[in-house]
């Protein structure tokens, strides 16, 4: 009795499973293990009582006293993870939202612009937005200061803003970081989009025309809702990136109450006394879940967008 | 509904590498209100390109085309009034048929949403698709697709319908049955319409005149009859006509024909009608050819038959004088479905002197064409 296809060699072991497909079970459980492995320390670190974390066996879970040297199962990491987080995860939702559908509107419209819209020149437009993709972060860190703390009087133009409730003074930064994001993050949501919409029919676009709607019009009721699973795509990529950002959130808010949670994960646990694991286990975990959730909710799309 | 005019229209394209491509060369037609014109000729012929300018998908490099005698190269798609089926639908493939064929009244005119949907609703019921208006067209078939399209067209009450070969992606049966649906809807709505195809028997059925293009240049507008009996040139007699008429490349001395295989005199009208044409080429239709089991006289030649395809009402016969080659050069007969004729029988061809062509061999005009007297269509000609 054999299980797999056919061929001349065909070596049997056991209860008739061909070698090659044993083979290659065990190199994805052990592909599986080597990236599952640090999410699944960090969770039973996080797991841990904090004074009775001994650095010990940090893959098993908490079992003291069942087994010695885990430490003792305590949900206080979590808590104070949040406790501490609070402000920083607030702080990054104002980014992000806004940032994420502005990029991607901005992107979207810029893409039809670019290719269901027939101009001259229109090409080298697109290519300079290509090239914007490849510009370093880093090259533009010291500019980007100069630019929203010298240059643009944001903050003072701010001001007459925090009259409504709930919007603070040091609210113009993260205001200055979405424009940063939106901005450094438009020319990938264009490229996506293009390749979306060069795959449109070209005669559905003329038809349209033909009927009398406008650019605009076509774009509202044509493209847009064909757009969908691409926006899922520039959604989830979009989330993530800015989300996770580090270095535009230290360079721009630099410190204060205006700190991002990436920011706030930096020192959280570290003290004179040492390192405190299972909080900064607990910290990370916490951080990364809106981006987790977000995968779940759109990760179909997203897979599919990709393919596509 | 208008009358449509094309003035010297010309389209030229220019590659990058600063090639010139003239799609359109000097094209001029006059469509009267109401007509059904059909622009047909072999792929790369330019009646696409003629009527996406017509539409305005495509600029207009010179000439003038207008629309109830406005000129219209400047306005752009959206406000020509005009509604166009394309040969792959083009529907939109997130609305439901009845957004789809709502979109256009939505767009280009002020009309309330309700007097819309009745519109729509009677449109649908006229197309046969009425109890298809909540459907996607990723869920209808081919033939429910086309409805849609021509209903989306036929909703809007444009001036003028242009179609760029709906009925192409169609399987032959349903191709038929659309044919003639086609032609009953436009003799009923009365719009003036243009219809693009390279299938020449589209073109003679449903034409009230036919428009035929080669390479951009219009080689002749007739209705179908007179382009069939009168072709301008040599290119309209053999694309006119399945199937095609043959054509035997002759030499002329003094009051006959001298060919390869066979000589051929001519009448006296004939021989003045060539005038002083050395190279003739001598062209005949199928159905013209009479074959005899035996037989003579003048214009009879003994040939031998290659290959017989039954058809039911008719057959085709393919004739060669050369017997016993491996691909001898034939010319085709149409006999009668009765008949029964084998391959490799020696038959006698008769090629009658009032239904030959006679084309200038250098520029493909036509010299002489098959007089009608004997038949009954002169008088619709006239």
């Amino acid at each position: 009795m054999s299980f797999g296809t056919s061929t001349d060699e065909e070596t049997e072991t056991g209860p008739g499973y061909p070698l090659r497909r044993i083979v290659l079970y065990v190199t994805l459980v052990a592909m599986a293990a080597f990236y599952l492995i640090p999410i699944e320390t960090g969770i039973m670190t996080s797991l841990t009582n904090p004074s009775s974390y001994s650095g010990q066996f940090p893959y098993l879970p908490p079992l003291e006293p069942l087994l010695s040297g885990t430490g003792e199962f305590s949900l206080q990491p979590w808590q104070n993870a949040v406790d501490l987080l609070g402000q920083g995860l607030v702080n990054s939702a104002i980014l992000v939202i806004p940032a994420t559908i502005l990029s991607g509107l901005l992107g979207s419209m810029a893409a039809y612009g670019l290719t269901t819209v027939s101009w001259r020149g229109q090409i080298a437009v697109y290519v300079t937005f290509v090239a914007g993709i490849f510009i370093p972060y880093q090259a533009v860190l010291v500019p980007l200061t100069q630019f929203w703390y010298n240059v643009v009087p944001l903050r003072t133009a701010f001001q007459p803003v925090t009259v409504l409730p709930f919007v603070q003074g040091y609210h113009w930064k993260l205001v200055a970081l979405i424009v940063t994001h939106t901005a450094y993050g438009l020319p990938i949501c264009t490229l996506l989009f293009r390749a979306h919409y060069k795959k449109l029919s070209d005669e559905m676009i003329e038809a349209a025309r033909l009927d009398g709607a406008s650019i605009y019009r076509i774009y509202r009721r044509i493209i847009l809702p064909l757009s969908v699973p691409m926006f899922a795509v520039v959604f989830i990529y979009q989330f993530t990136q800015i989300w996770n950002d580090l270095l535009f959130a230290l360079t721009i808010i630099q410190f204060g109450d205006a700190s991002v949670v990436t920011q706030e994960l930096v020192g959280l646990g570290v003290s004179q006394s040492g390192t405190n694991f299972p909080l900064r286990m607990a910290g990370a975990l916490v951080a990364a879940l809106p981006t987790l959730l977000v995968y779940v909710l759109f990760g179909e799309k997203f897979a599919k967008g990709v393919a596509a | 509904m208008a009358e449509l005019t094309l003035d010297d229209v010309t389209k030229v394209f220019t590659e990058d590498d600063g090639n010139e491509i003239v799609a359109v060369d000097d094209v001029n037609i006059d469509i009267d209100d109401g007509e059904f014109l059909v622009l047909v000729g072999p792929s790369g012929c330019g009646k696409s390109t003629t009527l996406r300018m017509i539409a305005g998908l495509e600029t207009i490099t010179s000439g003038e085309i207008s629309l109830d005698g406005r000129r219209i190269n400047e306005k752009p798609p959206a406000e020509r009034d005009i509604a166009m089926v394309f040969q792959s639908y083009a529907l939109y493939p997130h609305m439901t048929v009845r957004e789809n064929m709502s979109f256009g009244l939505e767009e280009s005119t002020d009309m309330p949403d309700d007097e819309i949907a009745t519109h729509v609703s009677e449109t649908a019921e006229m197309m046969g698709i009425g109890d298809l208006l909540e459907r996607k067209p990723a869920d209808l078939s081919g033939g429910q697709q086309q409805r849609v399209a021509l209903g989306r067209a036929i909703v809007r009450d444009p001036e003028a319908f242009l179609m760029d070969e709906p009925l192409s992606n169609l399987d032959a049966k349903l191709r038929a049955t659309m044919r003639t649906e086609l032609q009953r809807l436009q003799a009923e709505l009365g719009v003036t319409t243009v219809y693009v195809t390279h299938d020449q028997t589209e073109a003679m059925t449903m034409g009230d005149r036919i428009a035929i293009l080669d390479d951009g240049v219009l080689q002749q507008v007739g209705t179908p009859l007179e382009c069939y009996h009168a072709p301008n040139n040599q290119f309209v007699a053999g694309f006119i006509g399945e199937p095609s008429m043959d054509f035997f490349p002759m030499d002329r001395r003094d009051d006959r024909l001298v060919g390869d295989r066979f000589e051929y005199e001519l009448t006296a009208a004939q021989r003045e009608a060539v005038g002083d044409a050395d190279r003739v080429t001598l062209g005949v239709r199928p159905e013209d050819i009479t074959v005899d089991i035996e037989g003579g006289g003048s214009h009879a030649y003994d040939v031998f038959v290659d290959v017989v395809e039954p058809r039911g009402d008719e057959n085709t016969v393919h004739l060669t004088f050369d017997r016993g080659v491996d691909e001898p050069e034939t010319f085709t007969a149409t006999i009668s479905g009765l008949r029964h004729i084998q391959a490799g029988e020696p038959v006698v061809a008769t090629l009658p002197p009032d239904s030959i062509h006679l084309f200038d061999a250098e520029t493909g005009v036509a010299l002489h064409n098959r007089s009608l007297e004997t038949t009954e269509v002169t008088e619709q000609l006239t």
